[in-house]
């Protein structure tokens, strides 16, 4: 028995050496797989291992977790809202601000166009539209200004830079899609990498009219060149195209290798929003500014009339101008609207104000500045030389090759006026009066003529004279006056000699003496009458010349008389 | 049509862009290089019977390699590293460049060209040391801007590989 004891006993000795080690390694993993401490604490050391395979295998993961990150989330949410908060606010804060500033653009893009067009007629137009259709003013006045063209839009895979899409307006220029789309994809990781950015390049602008949107999803993006003035909307549009593309081919988008094909289904989307772009207005002419350009041009005809008219009427001017004798034009300006002609003109060429018709008055405004000179043209002399020298009606003047020539009948002084004027009118080289009778001189010798034949008888041997002589005596008189005004105006002096005659009865002695008391009689006669002495002698020359042969008694009477003889006084 | 995007990598003057100017077409000038960093080309190349259009962003070299823009690189298909035979170093550059490029995308095709080889004789890159990368299994072409042909043929292989994938 006690051998079997000890037998046993070492055998039990022997078990535990033998399997002690296994036992205790059991028991700690018994130990480790009911204390959930440990458990925990090993998955813990092992959960991103197995995270990342069960993501190798497929998105199960996420969908079994979500229900417990939902769940939690809210939890959360509603116990530490402020943890939470903090934790989205990096993210929140950007996307905040873009919302607001897209808003903010807006607006400001709307509050410009606003005030642009609230007081123009267009204004009142568009305020008539909004109020029939009863929409806002201001998407009216949106509707109506935004114009803008979409020439491009890019589709562009965000890893690769590669185009999976590329549609162009009609009538646009452009280069290589691929090169512009790698390099626009360059350049955006460029300014990504160059600024430390966060943020997405949004906008590329080209000068004052062009700029590039990018609007980016998660593996693609849209890049439109975009010429003038887009709403803000507009990128809306685009955000949400690119989201219908992500939802359509999300992954398509996500494995692509290179094969763009499958893309070509948002072609006519992309184009849409080309076309659908291309609002711009036609300018319409406001009626204002029709009527404003009409009376412009209107205005502008009416002067470009007036103009050519008073220039025909300014030419036509100077041509008659130039016509006109005597008149010579120097020069001729046009001076605030009024039109001036300097030059000389003869005192006997028309008036040159008398050259503008009066109805041209109305149209034209001429003023002109004359300098009196002589013209020595001959159809000038002649007027000139009427006008200096005045002649009587029955004097003709006439001008032969320089020459003034005067003929009919003039009065010594006028024919003396002509001789001293004659040569020194301006153009008249000489003269000749050979022409002219002197009217006074004519006068004078018929007068002269008239008084030798006339005769007062006197009674025999008496200084009284025979009986109805008065009308004798009246004329003789009246001859005188006239001889004695005659003389002046011919600027001939001459004497009236009374001649007494006798007959031949008597003594020589006795007849010289009545003859003289005869020739006295009358030269008293005459003196009483008012004819001046000076201008009478009187001689008694008896019988010495008898007026007629004394054949008989009657032919006596005839010598018993007082005759008239004239003399000329050279003038001294 | 398929469309890849491809980078072309390597030290600064090892010659990437006159050995690819016959074979690319770019609206973009060298400026783009020492500005943005990268000049985008592209060229057409006829692989497993289908035109694969290759956008090759020709990458600004660099020999400190820390400053090419990692960013430029995502989304690329394939790679092409430059090296300058007459220049060892290049060659560091052209493999330390591409292991950064692994670092980012990943194990994908590429092809390593060793330019300039009218200047042979004064390589200092062994022949041994390209016959054993080729066991490795990298695809290697050695060409000048001269008999740039070997080019072409790179993009084709290059291309293969990328279709292949």
């Amino acid at each position: 028995m006690g051998s079997e004891a000890v037998e046993e006993k070492s055998l039990e000795a022997f078990k535990k050496l033998l399997l002690q080690p296994e036992k205790d390694r059991i028991r700690q993993i018994e130990n480790r797989l009911n204390d959930p401490m440990i458990r925990a604490k090993e998955t813990g050391l092992f959960l991103p291992e197995a995270i990342s395979f069960s993501v190798l295998n497929g998105n199960r993961l996420s969908r079994v977790i979500q229900p417990v990150i939902d769940a939690s989330l809210k939890e959360s949410v509603r116990n530490n809202p402020k943890s939470i908060a903090d934790a989205i606010f990096p993210a929140l804060g950007p996307g905040i601000r873009k919302a607001i500033s897209a808003t903010v653009m807006g607006m400001v893009q709307s509050l410009n166009q606003l005030l642009n067009h609230s007081f123009s007629f267009q204004g009142m137009k568009w305020r008539f539209e909004a109020f029939r259709t009863g929409r806002q003013f201001a998407e009216i006045v949106l509707l109506h200004t935004l114009v803008y063209k979409v020439e491009q839009i890019f589709l562009i895979h965000n890893e690769s830079g590669i185009v999976l899409d590329h549609v162009t307006a009609k009538d646009v220029v452009i280069q290589d899609p691929d090169l512009v789309s790698g390099m626009l994809t360059a350049i955006q990781d460029f300014v990504k990498d160059s600024f430390d950015a966060r943020d997405d390049l949004e906008t590329l602008r080209i000068g004052s009219d062009r700029s590039v949107w990018i609007e980016k999803g998660e593996h693609a993006l849209i890049a439109a060149v975009i010429r003038g003035n887009p709403p803000v909307d507009l990128r809306i549009r685009f955000r949400e195209l690119l989201e219908e593309i992500h939802i359509k081919s999300g992954m398509a988008l996500e494995k692509f290798e290179g094969d763009a094909s499958s893309f070509s289904v948002f072609r006519e989307q992309l184009k849409d929003e080309l076309g659908f772009q291309e609002r711009k207005e036609k300018q319409k002419l406001s009626p204002l500014l029709i009527c404003l350009i009409l009376a412009v041009l209107s205005l502008a005809g009416i002067w470009g009339y007036h103009t050519l008219r008073s220039h025909q009427i300014w030419n036509a001017y100077l041509s008659r101008l130039k016509a006109e004798k005597g008149l010579v034009i120097l020069s001729v300006q046009k001076e605030k609207g009024v039109y001036q002609v300097f030059g000389l003109r003869d005192p006997m060429a028309h008036d040159p104000d008398a050259l503008i018709q009066p109805e041209e008055k109305f149209r034209i405004k001429i003023k002109g500045h004359w300098t009196p000179f002589y013209s020595l043209d001959p159809e000038l002399i002649l007027p000139r030389s009427r006008q200096i020298l005045k002649p009587p009606p029955s004097i003709t003047l006439d001008l032969s090759q320089g020459i003034l020539l005067a003929s009919g009948q003039a009065s010594r002084d006028w024919i003396d006026i002509f001789q001293k004027t004659a040569p020194t009118i301006p153009g008249v080289k000489g003269y000749s009066d050979q022409g002219v009778l002197d009217m006074d001189r004519e006068k004078l010798d018929a007068a002269l003529k008239e008084i030798s034949e006339i005769k007062l008888y006197f009674e025999n041997n008496s200084t009284r004279f025979i009986k109805a002589q008065e009308d004798i005596f009246n004329k003789l008189l009246e001859t005188v006056q006239n001889i004695q005004e005659l003389q002046i105006k011919a600027k001939i002096q001459v004497q009236i000699m009374i001649l007494g005659h006798t007959d031949s009865s008597g003594t020589e002695k006795w007849n010289q003496r009545l003859s003289r008391d005869r020739a006295e009689m009358v030269f008293n006669h005459l003196i009483v009458h008012g004819i001046n002495p000076y201008f009478l002698t009187i001689s008694g020359i008896g019988t010495k010349i008898p007026l007629k042969e004394e054949t008989g008694a009657e032919e006596r009477q005839y010598n018993r008389a007082v005759s008239f003889k004239v003399f000329h006084i050279p003038l001294t | 049509m398929i469309k890849k995007k491809i980078c072309m990598l390597g030290a600064f003057a090892v010659g990437k862009t006159s050995l690819v100017q016959r074979y690319v077409h770019s609206i973009f000038s060298e400026k783009y290089h020492t500005t943005v960093g990268v000049r985008i080309e592209k060229t057409q190349v006829r692989a497993n019977d289908a035109d694969v259009d290759l956008i090759i962003w020709d990458l600004h070299g660099e020999d400190d390699f820390q400053h090419v823009r990692l960013s430029y690189l995502k989304g690329s298909s394939g790679c092409i590293y430059v090296a300058d035979g007459t220049r060892e170093k290049t060659l560091l550059t052209a493999l330390n460049l591409k292991e950064i490029a692994e670092n980012t995308l990943g194990e994908i095709p590429c092809v390593l060209v060793i330019n300039k080889l009218d200047l042979k004789d004064q390589w200092e890159i062994d022949q041994s040391i390209l016959d054993d990368m080729k066991r490795k299994g990298m695809m290697i072409f050695q060409t000048s801007a001269k008999t740039g042909e070997e080019v072409q043929q790179a993009f084709q292989l290059l291309t293969q590989k990328m279709m292949e994938k």
